[in-house]
């Protein structure tokens, strides 16, 4: 009985951490896969992982990083699973315009558009960066690189994003 | 010794880095000042790029249930669930009320603290309260009220101060959301807080929220813009 009130508890407790976390996590998945019914099933199929490894976070208060973390490994996943046909950039864009053209300021369309096309080893630093928070030093430990080849990747997607974007970048540093 | 190549690799790679030496370059330097503005501002756009929409209805949670028979059932779930996003997609609902997006956020933030919201007697060290205020530019006057908990939190990809007062209602959290702004207070009741985000023009907003058993009515208008009144911008 005991067994079943607190079994009953845990879920409400882990379906409410799931739920306070949701926007960040679909929009993690997103900008990871760039296909927004992609970001779904990998953060449906995350959220069954985490629920059957909940006894590994210890510090509800890391439940974030932890989700982020198998997130990323269930997408890395996904294409293990199956392949994917090949699909150009702009039928991505294309594909997606719903989502990205959601934004109320028309000049955000265009780094849209541009982190759409930003290779994924620059691509996702910056997420976790920007969107997520992170420090130098949590993206190096959860992408396992250097801190320094963080920056590097940090500043090569600001450099190409901008460029992408009509930024001028006559004053930008020579690598 | 900081030169401007070095200066400027240093920020590309992460606009709000707040060593010291890079600081120092920055004061010494207009055009280094100048390049620094410009990438600010690129990254504010950047920011709000990647703050997409999200669909409106729920994820469904799954649950440990064993064997080929969970598989099957996950799979019809996520069947269903894909055909409800399909015609939620079709009909064209998605979440398009910043505002509302806001508090929800702020609210989902909650979850993470919990300990926060603590009735106590105990003032954060000066020194910690300092230190989360002094990222965002501000301080606050004595009036404020005691304040209990102070962290530096990551919301919507910032770093915001996220404090509790404690009240003679009880404890009040207040979130300075300076990267945030609002055109009209929003109020907002949503999973068990009651809470306010009011605009700050020039900085933003500040999110001021409490349990709803321990809110009566007014208390939190009356307490957001008591908060209000007490901050002192330093920018």
């Amino acid at each position: 009985m005991n067994d079943e009130v607190g079994g009953k508890q845990r879920r409400a407790r882990f379906q409410a951490l799931c739920q306070s976390l949701r926007p960040d996590l679909l929009r993690f998945a997103f900008w990871l896969s760039r296909d927004r019914a992609l970001a779904e099933d990998v953060v449906q199929e995350s959220m069954l992982r985490a629920w059957k490894a909940q006894d590994s976070l210890l510090d509800e208060t890391a439940a974030k990083p932890w989700l982020l973390t198998i997130i990323r490994r269930e997408y890395a996943r996904t294409f293990e699973r199956k392949r994917f046909p090949t699909v150009s950039v702009d039928e991505l864009i294309a594909k997606e315009e719903p989502m990205l053209a959601a934004a109320e300021e028309q000049n955000i369309g265009d780094i849209r558009d541009a982190l759409m096309k930003l290779p994924d080893e620059y691509r996702e630093p910056l997420i976790l960066q920007v969107l997520m928070g992170y420090s130098t030093a949590e993206i190096a430990r959860e992408l396992d690189l250097s801190g320094p080849a963080v920056l590097t990747r940090l500043y090569r997607a600001r450099q190409q994003l901008r460029a992408a974007c009509g930024e001028d970048l006559s004053r930008d540093p020579q690598e | 010794m900081m030169d401007h190549a070095r200066y400027r690799s240093a920020i590309m790679a992460d606009p709000h880095d707040a060593d010291d030496e890079l600081l120092a370059h920055r004061e010494s330097c207009a055009e280094c000042r100048a390049f620094t503005e410009q990438l600010l501002r690129f990254e504010a756009r950047l920011e709000r790029a990647l703050l997409v929409d999200i669909p409106t209805q729920a994820v469904v949670l799954p649950f440990a249930r064993s064997g080929k028979a969970a598989q099957g059932a996950r799979r019809w779930m996520a069947m269903a669930a894909s055909l409800l996003l399909a015609l939620v997609i079709a009909a064209g609902v998605w979440l398009t009320l910043p505002q509302r997006g806001l508090a929800a956020d702020v609210v989902a933030h909650m979850a993470g603290e919990p300990d926060a919201w603590q009735r106590t007697d105990v003032p954060v060290p000066d020194a910690d309260l300092n230190a989360v205020l002094k990222d965002s530019k501000l301080r606050l006057k004595p009036d404020a009220g005691m304040v209990s908990y102070a962290s530096s939190c990551s919301f919507r990809g910032h770093k915001v101060p996220h404090l509790v007062v404690q009240t003679q209602s009880g404890p009040v959290t207040v979130m300075v959301l300076v990267h945030e702004a609002v055109r009209n207070p929003k109020k907002f009741d949503e999973q068990g807080y009651r809470g306010t985000i009011v605009p700050v023009p020039g900085h933003g907003s500040i999110a001021v929220l409490m349990r709803d058993h321990e809110s009566g009515s007014g208390d939190v208008e009356r307490i957001a813009a008591r908060v209000d009144a007490s901050i002192v911008w330093t920018r």
